[in-house]
């Protein structure tokens, strides 16, 4: 018989507000996850480095045409918010002054996993599907390999590739920009 | 491969504020076991008459002896605050406005179990142990019985008795009150 007692669900405006007073805080390194406030992994050096890289990569090539967001919030859906490594936003910027980007609004969404990868497949990538991200790269440094999803539908991505060291990667939003994957985990 | 997520878990001072702030309105049927806001279960219309039949016969019986506290809060540690159905708490003259009793001032707890009887005897006895609660007793309603949970260690309490109808039993602090599992339990 079972023993679990149900759990108390967030909504995202609950979740914000407890930051607003306090309750959360900047101390805090945390995502609500279908209404549940989880704990993130700790960012290893390696992680770290990645979400280094691709933010510069994609700064210095996007220039106006897309915003960078490293480890910022998306909202996605009605008691959902993740903070992926990296996530490339429609312009303009003055949009998210006030309010937290939006499915609508991600043109890319990557996550670096490095002991998080079965996470990020697992308990992320079907939320970034059923909310509609049109693409999610999954980076695995262990792996050393980047998976590329696209195509969402409410169950997961139709599309999956996976491309090893020797090859390149681009956003479907941006084809002209190729990352290459031996430079990225290399 | 299992994915588990590490929750956030929260203190009572933190698990109050949400309730002054208004994240936690009185609609909110939830109690703080170790940090996780949980729902409480549904009370049938069963459970809800035992607790009544213990509310009058303990107040019937203890008058200004203990308060009898009827499914409020007791806060258990730093991160626990329960709401137990029944709990005889040390008369104070505030009535606890000053704050929630604690477990130096729980002379009994009972909880009502239909459904709960799992989650009662594995989730919440254990807590009511490691904080101290001399006397704890679950109302086994399925069961017809009144289990009796006495000098608590820090994973659990060393003296259990299983009391079935027809027997009477009398809580530690109140040596000199009977009650019979027949008259908490009410008819068959």
């Amino acid at each position: 018989m079972a023993v679990a007692p149900t759990k108390r669900r967030f909504t995202v405006e609950e979740y914000h507000r407890m930051a607003e007073v306090g309750i959360l805080t900047d101390d805090d390194r945390v995502e609500l996850i279908d209404g549940e406030i989880v704990e993130m992994t700790p960012i290893g050096a390696r992680h770290a480095w990645c979400v280094l890289f691709l933010n510069e990569f994609f700064v210095k090539h996007l220039a106006d045409r897309a915003l960078v967001s490293p480890q910022g919030p998306l909202r996605l859906g009605r008691n959902t918010q993740l903070q992926p490594d990296l996530a490339l936003l429609r312009p303009p910027r003055d949009a998210y002054r006030k309010a937290v980007p939006a499915s609508a609004d991600v043109l890319l969404v990557i996550e670096v996993a490095d002991t998080s990868l079965e996470r990020d497949r697992v308990i992320k990538l079907p939320r970034y599907a059923a909310l509609d991200i049109r693409e999610v790269w999954i980076v695995d440094i262990e792996g050393q390999a980047v998976e590329v999803y696209r195509a969402p539908t409410p169950s997961g991505y139709r599309d999956a590739q996976r491309t090893a060291l020797d090859g390149f990667v681009s956003p479907a939003a941006f084809p002209d920009l190729r990352v290459s994957v031996a430079e990225l985990l290399g | 491969m299992a994915v588990t997520l590490t929750k956030r878990r929260f203190t009572v001072d933190e698990y109050h504020r949400m309730a002054e702030v208004g994240i936690l309105t009185e609609k909110d049927r939830v109690e703080l076991i170790d940090g996780e806001i949980v729902e409480m279960t549904a009370i049938s219309s069963r459970h809800a008459s035992v607790v009544k039949r213990l509310n009058a016969l303990l107040t019937g019986r203890l008058g200004a002896r203990a308060i009898v506290s009827v499914q409020d809060p007791v806060q258990l540690s730093k991160a626990s605050e329960p709401q137990p159905d029944v709990v005889l708490l040390r008369p104070t003259p505030d009535f606890y406005a000053g704050g929630h009793p604690e477990p130096v001032d729980t002379l009994l707890l009972i909880e009502v179990a239909d459904t709960s009887l799992p989650y009662d005897r594995g989730v919440k006895l254990p807590r009511y142990a490691a904080a101290g609660v001399i006397e704890v007793w679950i109302v086994d309603i399925a069961g017809d019985a009144v289990e009796v949970y006495r000098t608590p260690v820090p994973d659990g309490y060393r003296d259990v008795v299983r009391i079935l109808r027809g027997g009477s039993l009398s809580p530690v602090a109140f040596p000199d009150l009977t009650l019979g599992v027949d008259e908490i339990l009410g008819p068959r």
